[in-house]
């Protein structure tokens, strides 16, 4: 099955899907929203230099601005004291690459999914040895993990400034991968199981792990209204 | 299990793929660094009938894996890492991590029966390689 090295992970098709414009469509979206290109439309909007974007860069810029709002900041574009809406992109990316297949299909984006038809998942275990936290079968729906195993933590609290704490890694399931990934890192920047309270999530902090009464346990779920807004003032206990 | 196998081997093509696009260079080791992992052995027959056989050793930029698989009637019936190596306390800290996870799912399952981990990272999947090549072997050599 295709796989391509683009947006700086590891993208695998399978299924029914045309994977050279998967590919295709993610190198212009890397070529247009990267920060490490200096000539890409979000560079050159960070520096002022750009003032007529293009639809799909006001479209996603706008989303990042409706997902700050909902997650009371705790997903943030500027985070890191510039533009940076990667955080978003790469989900909302694959989200749109599923319009490139029929059927059943997968896109697996360095651990961030999108599935059509059933699909045997494993959630990955933050730091139980020899244990998948979660094997579940899933259909028509986005998974997104956020976690600190990796390279080390890569969340900021915007609030502190400092990396996050407290979960050791959050997923989330969801109709929508990019609106899944921006609640899935705001959680693990939030530090709180609560703050995924409403959603179809497995949140894992020490040798605990929660999950909530959305969290497809068995069979073969469909992803329902599971990334619809938290009331996140009141769970994330910022009131 | 044969739809099994087929599954594990659809997978583990695209690993194959995978490892061409790494676009950062392999470590090189030198040939007495006792990380190095060692060479692929010919499969071994047992008195019980059951055939082992080691996979590729797949070094990637951040560790080296090789994992031996042994069949039995064309069932696997065993799976072993018999090399995984890092190159700093982080990398072995992550592969702790990472190796037994996808061990625990093959050896209870008879194939790595997942189509995906959510979280996964690029060790796991070369491990999966690594599995793939040891089953081929193992068929090869049953």
């Amino acid at each position: 099955m295709p796989v391509e090295h683009v947006m700086g992970m590891h993208v695998r098709v399978e299924g029914a899907i045309d994977a050279g414009r998967v590919f295709g469509w993610l190198r212009w979206v890397d070529a247009t929203f990267s920060t490490y290109r200096a000539d890409s439309e979000i560079s050159r909007l960070g520096r002022g230099e750009l003032d007529d974007p293009h639809p799909l860069v006001r479209e996603v810029l706008a989303r990042c601005e409706a997902l700050r709002r909902e997650t009371d900041g705790y997903f943030d574009a500027r985070a890191g004291g510039r533009l940076d809406p990667s955080g978003y992109v790469k989900g909302w990316a694959v989200e749109r690459a599923a319009a490139f297949g029929r059927g059943r299909f997968l896109i697996d984006a360095g651990g961030d999914v999108v599935l059509r038809g059933a699909w045997r998942v494993g959630i990955r275990h933050p730091h139980e040895r020899g244990r998948l936290a979660a094997a579940i079968t899933l259909a028509d729906c986005a998974v997104a993990t956020s976690g600190a195993y990796e390279r080390g933590p890569h969340v900021v609290d915007p609030h502190t400034g400092r990396p996050a704490s407290g979960l050791a890694s959050v997923t989330v399931v969801g109709r929508d991968l990019g609106t899944a990934d921006a609640y899935a890192t705001a959680a693990f920047a939030a530090g709180d199981p609560r703050w995924v309270a409403r959603l179809a999530a497995m949140a894992i902090a020490g040798d605990r792990v929660f999950t909530t009464p959305a969290w497809p346990r068995s069979g073969t779920r469909r992803a329902r209204r599971s990334t619809r807004r938290p009331s996140a003032r009141a769970l994330a206990g910022r009131s | 299990m044969r739809r099994a196998v087929l599954a594990l081997l659809v997978t583990v093509v695209a690993v194959v793929l995978l490892a061409r696009y790494e676009t950062t260079p392999p470590v090189t080791r030198s040939p007495d660094d006792p990380r190095r992992p060692p060479a692929i052995a010919s499969p071994e027959p047992t008195p019980d009938g059951s055939v082992s056989a080691l996979g590729p050793a797949l070094v990637t930029p951040f560790s080296a894996i090789q994992v031996k698989a042994t069949l039995k009637d064309g069932r696997l019936v065993g799976v072993e890492t018999v090399a995984l190596s890092g190159d700093g306390p982080h990398t072995d800290a992550l592969n702790a991590r990472a190796e037994p996870i996808l061990r625990e799912a093959a050896l209870r399952s008879g194939s790595a029966d997942v189509d995906v981990v959510s979280g996964a990272t690029s060790t796991s999947e070369i491990w999966i390689e690594s599995l793939r090549g040891a089953i081929r072997e193992a068929r090869r050599a049953g």
